[in-house]
């Protein structure tokens, strides 16, 4: 059966004056249609680089897709010509930021950018375009939207403005909706609003999406697959249930273990991964997370360990995922770092 | 007594009209009318939305933002009346640690000129003491002391924040504004600042006012904590009782807000989605400043202000209606 | 996994850490590396070096600043070799004049002679050394004023912004070189006086553009930290804000010395400047306009030692501004 969307491998290198940067280093998932895929990782981590490739939008120079490819339904993305990548972009697949006040063009009305993408893909008169505007800022929830379709960016609030960047990405009922960091600029409540919207449109138009986000709260919400991303690599991948309740990486304990939480009480001292993120001009050899894993091993400096499945859509890049007793709260630790 | 009180705070920031010659019209209404106490050794937490007014009061504090009006009492002398060297006595004692790791630290002085500036500025010790004090405060805060020659774009965000601290650290001070020290941090890096700050809390006796958006840090770190919303304190209490039982429906709403991350539980849990966005400060609401957005609002709501009453032992909420969680989730269905 | 071909990169370890785990089984716990080992490395790194470093790889500005050495180089020693060689470039000799005059270049003279039988190489040396110094004094007391101004309006605000802002629009709104020539006017002309018209003119920019760094210098929080620690004005200004605000000033002042010969050519060339006999370009320019035809050198010459010196100061303020670009994170 041909995939919805299929990342095998990818590898995306950026050729600075410091030195190659692997910002994505081997990363692979599948997507079908009403899926979401979380991906979770820290700054640098290789999220955001890795949509911008599906996107085709790796400035180049410096960057460069070197390996690996993209498939949609069956198509190569790498290998699709200007034209074909323009009449895929912003049409069968459609991409959301994270800055809502910067995404928005402040000299256009928020209807006309938004007509604006209906109009690049489909034969619509700049009237049809407008209402097809009017209607989407309908869907995503701005009230009186053709009055508001007049308005100019400077006059949406941070929260309306991501709204009608989501109604700028559905306009043209994408199959896969990328959305990096949608809600990381907006407060609690507006994040609320904005989750809820996605929620609902994906059950209303069955649109696959990608959910790149650093906070597991929000990925515990939206998604169905998790892949976790470290240092341009992928080091777990899995059904959502599997990576929260049956994680299998340290790096994926890590995290978990390290998150405080408002809804139940937790002991005084919070458990954080030690030691500080890499540099990604010099990717510590091996694990690029043996330095600051506390069940670090000389075999993690000596061989980089592949994401490995240990069960049916479940896999770990840690050499010893799936040993006995290799298990989230039971493992015992063979060195301290700090 | 309380090492810090606060009465009636208010901050109007006045909006500039005009070019050539500027008018003064209306007022960004930051801080309202807030009043709270901080008591020795304890960490109060100060949280709310952007643009609630929790960054201003903190600044206003330590006379970083010169407050409208309202006595600021730091061990019973008044802050806000202070002159020129009451402030720089003041200063010793009451120190700051900023969001941002890029911009708190100057990029062209190095890691020693950092710590030791409080030093240089308040004329205190030779430089060979001044070396020794800022050597033993990277040890404190966890960094290395033979980097004491090097620059800040050489750091990790998360070393800078600890430099950062180290520097509030310098002059000994008994209570430290924490203005969201750790939101531009990575998950990963976000619990080993928070330990870091309960230990020093510990080490060295130390008060914090800790403002913070993030609901979680919060609860984790305060003893007490202050929900703010469009100027104003609509809530607070002891964190247990303040998370186990919020009576005021915007705290309600904004913790049932916050995913948690755990799928099953998070897909069950019952929230409250606030509708539409926070109303300008410059004009705010009549009457309760939430009702706008707020489930349960009633007529009185937009006519009357809710005083900040005890809801609970240790637990004021303004509210005309404060009640604890769950509120009537149907109210909020139907207005939605 | 592991490569054969290559070492294994935990070879370098030693065989057993400190517990006496033999660290060659794979399997024995990894010793805990020091903390400097995947953070700091090498020598520190000053922002100046850095950008340094950076200027150095930007070959148009490095070509830039080969330039402006050599003409330095050539001017300053000028008293040494050139008239000797090639003759003074203000007196003229009435014994020789009448076969000298507008030669064109040879080996004795290069770029030829004027119409009063002096050297044009010569003169272009010594005209050197007045749109070098123009450039070098003009921006000097540009910046001097601008500093100041820009630093009133910037750090206090408030009325003196005011104030001074609207002094550097009225600056900027007269036509320049009118404004110039209409100074010179009144102070009467000389190449003192050039030096003052043209510095007195260029300020309202450099306090502009030295205004809207320190504003953005301003908004950083290490600024606050140094309020909240009782620094004083003066410290905040000389140790916080200055060193961080200055890199656009030292780009704006490189290209400005640049405009500032532009500008003394354009003056001496309508007779306003330099006055006859000290050789200036523009002055040479001026004088040749009427020969054109019979004697280009007099006009190729001087027009290409206007033209090169002032790019080669516009490339290297370009690569300073690039080089000095601190707004990067890494």
């Amino acid at each position: 059966m041909t995939r919805l969307l299929e990342v095998i491998d990818l590898q995306t290198h950026f050729f600075t004056r410091d030195g190659v940067v692997k910002a994505v280093d081997g990363v692979s998932f599948t997507l079908d249609k009403g899926e979401t895929l979380g991906v979770v990782g820290e700054s640098g981590s290789g999220k955001s680089v890795t949509a911008m490739s599906i996107m085709r939008l790796i400035p180049d120079p410096p960057g460069k897709v070197v390996g690996g490819d993209i498939i949609f339904k069956g198509d190569s993305v790498l290998e699709m010509t200007a034209q074909q990548v323009r009449s895929l972009r912003g049409n069968r697949i459609a991409m959301i930021f994270q800055d809502p006040m910067t995404s928005l063009n402040p000299v256009y009305r928020v209807g006309e950018q938004i007509g604006e993408s209906v109009r690049l893909h489909k034969n619509a008169s700049k009237q049809e375009a407008f209402e097809r505007a009017v209607e989407l800022l309908d869907l995503v929830g701005i009230p009186h939207p053709r009055e508001r379709a007049r308005d100019y960016p400077h006059q949406f609030s941070g929260g309306m403005r991501q709204r009608a960047m989501i109604a700028m990405a559905i306009a043209n009922q994408p199959k896969v909706l990328i959305a990096d960091e949608p809600t990381t600029a907006l407060d609690v409540t507006i994040q609320a609003q904005i989750l809820d919207l996605m929620n609902e449109l994906q059950d209303r138009t069955g649109t696959a999406i990608i959910m790149i986000t650093h906070d597991l709260g929000v990925i515990a919400d939206m998604a169905d697959k998790v892949l976790v991303m470290y240092a341009g690599r992928p080091v777990e991948y899995g059904s959502a249930a599997d990576v929260f309740y049956n994680p299998k990486h340290p790096y994926t304990w890590g995290l978990l273990d390290s998150l405080p939480r408002h809804d139940v009480a937790m002991k005084d001292t919070l458990n954080p991964i030690q030691g500080q993120p890499p540099s990604m001009i010099r990717v510590p050899e091996g694990c690029s997370f043996h330095p600051r894993c506390p069940y670090a091993r000389v075999k993690c400096i000596k061989e980089e360990p592949v994401l490995r499945h240990t069960e049916a859509e479940h896999g770990s890049a840690c050499h010893f995922a799936g040993d006995d007793g290799f298990v989230r709260g039971e493992a015992t630790a063979c060195r301290e770092v700090s | 007594m309380a090492l810090l009180k606060v009465e009636n705070l208010v901050k109007h920031f006045p909006v500039e009209q005009g070019v050539i010659l500027s008018r003064v019209g209306a007022h960004v209404k930051a801080v309202d009318g807030v009043s709270f106490e901080v008591d020795q050794g304890e960490t109060l937490g100060l949280v709310g939305e952007s643009g609630c007014g929790k960054s201003t009061t903190g600044r206003c504090i330590i006379r970083l933002i010169e407050p409208t009006s309202g006595p600021i009492e730091f061990e019973g002398r008044n802050v806000v009346a202070m002159g020129r060297r009451g402030l720089r006595e003041f200063r010793r004692e009451v120190q700051i640690i900023f969001q941002d790791p890029y911009a708190s630290l100057n990029p062209r002085m190095t890691i020693g000129e950092i710590v030791s500036e409080p030093l240089g500025v308040n004329k205190m010790g030779t430089a060979a003491e001044q070396r020794k004090v800022v050597q033993d405060l990277l040890d404190v805060v966890g960094l290395n002391p033979e980097h004491i020659n090097r620059y800040p774009h050489e750091f990790s965000g998360g070393q800078r924040q600890r430099i950062g601290i180290a520097r509030a650290l310098t002059l000994r001070p008994k209570l430290i504004v924490c203005d969201e020290p750790v939101s531009a941090l990575d998950v990963s890096i976000q619990a080993q600042v928070v330990n870091l700050l309960q230990d020093l809390q510990d080490q060295f006796g130390l008060t914090y006012l800790f403002i913070a958006h993030d609901l979680s840090v919060i609860r984790h770190i305060s003893d007490r904590i202050a929900v703010m919303y469009l100027g104003k304190i609509v809530e607070v209490g002891d964190y247990k009782g303040l998370y186990d039982a919020p009576h005021h429906p915007y705290t309600q709403s904004l913790l049932s807000a916050v995913p948690v991350p755990d799928p099953e539980l998070q897909r069950k849990r019952e929230r409250i989605i606030l509708q539409g966005d926070v109303p300008s400060p410059i004009n705010p609401p009549e009457g309760c400043r939430f009702h706008t957005r707020c489930p349960i609002a009633q007529p009185v709501c937009s006519q009357k202000e809710p005083e900040l009453r005890d809801v609970a032992p240790g637990q004021k909420a303004a509210c005309h209606f404060a009640k604890p969680f769950p509120i009537d989730l149907k109210v909020a269905v139907q207005k939605g | 996994m592991t490569n054969p071909t290559s070492t294994p990169p935990g070879s370098n370890l030693d065989p057993h850490d400190s517990a006496g785990h033999d660290v060659r089984d794979m399997y024995s716990p990894l010793p805990v590396a020091p903390l400097e080992e995947h953070a700091l490395s090498g020598p520190t790194r000053t922002l100046w070096r850095d950008a340094w470093r950076r200027l150095r790889k930007n070959k148009l500005a490095m070509a830039g600043l080969a330039w402006v050495v050599l003409v330095i180089a050539v001017t300053l020693s000028a008293d040494l070799w050139v008239p000797d060689a090639f003759g003074d470039p203000e007196t003229i000799n009435t014994a020789t004049a009448a076969q000298n005059y507008l030669l064109p270049p040879s080996a004795e003279h290069p770029f030829g002679t004027d119409k009063l039988a002096r050297d044009v190489f010569s003169r272009v040396v010594y005209g050197a050394r007045i749109s070098l110094s123009v450039g070098v004094i003009a921006v000097f007391i540009s910046i001097t004023i601008g500093l100041i101004m820009g630093a009133l309006a910037g750090y206090y605000g408030g009325l003196a912004d005011v104030l001074v802002m609207r002094l550097a629009d009225v600056f900027l709104a007269f036509p320049y070189v009118l404004f110039a020539v209409a100074l010179i006017a009144v102070l009467g002309p000389g190449y003192i006086n050039v030096f003052i018209a043209i510095g007195v003119l260029g300020w309202p920019t450099i306090a502009r553009v030295f205004r809207s760094s320190i504003l953005s210098v301003k908004e950083n929080e290490y600024i606050d930290a140094a309020r909240a620690m009782g620094a004083s004005d003066a410290r905040i200004i000389f140790r916080h804000i200055l060193p961080n605000a200055i890199a656009p000033i030292i780009v704006y002042g490189t290209m400005a010395t640049g405009g500032a010969i532009l500008t003394e050519a354009a003056l001496s060339f309508l007779g306003m400047g330099v006055q006859p006999p000290t050789p200036s370009w523009g002055l040479m320019l001026s004088d040749a306009k009427a020969l054109m035809q019979r004697a280009p050198w007099m006009m190729i010459y001087p027009g290409a030692a206007i033209l090169t010196t002032v790019l080669s100061f516009v490339l290297m303020g370009d690569g300073l501004r690039d080089a000095l670009d601190v707004k990067m994170k890494d």
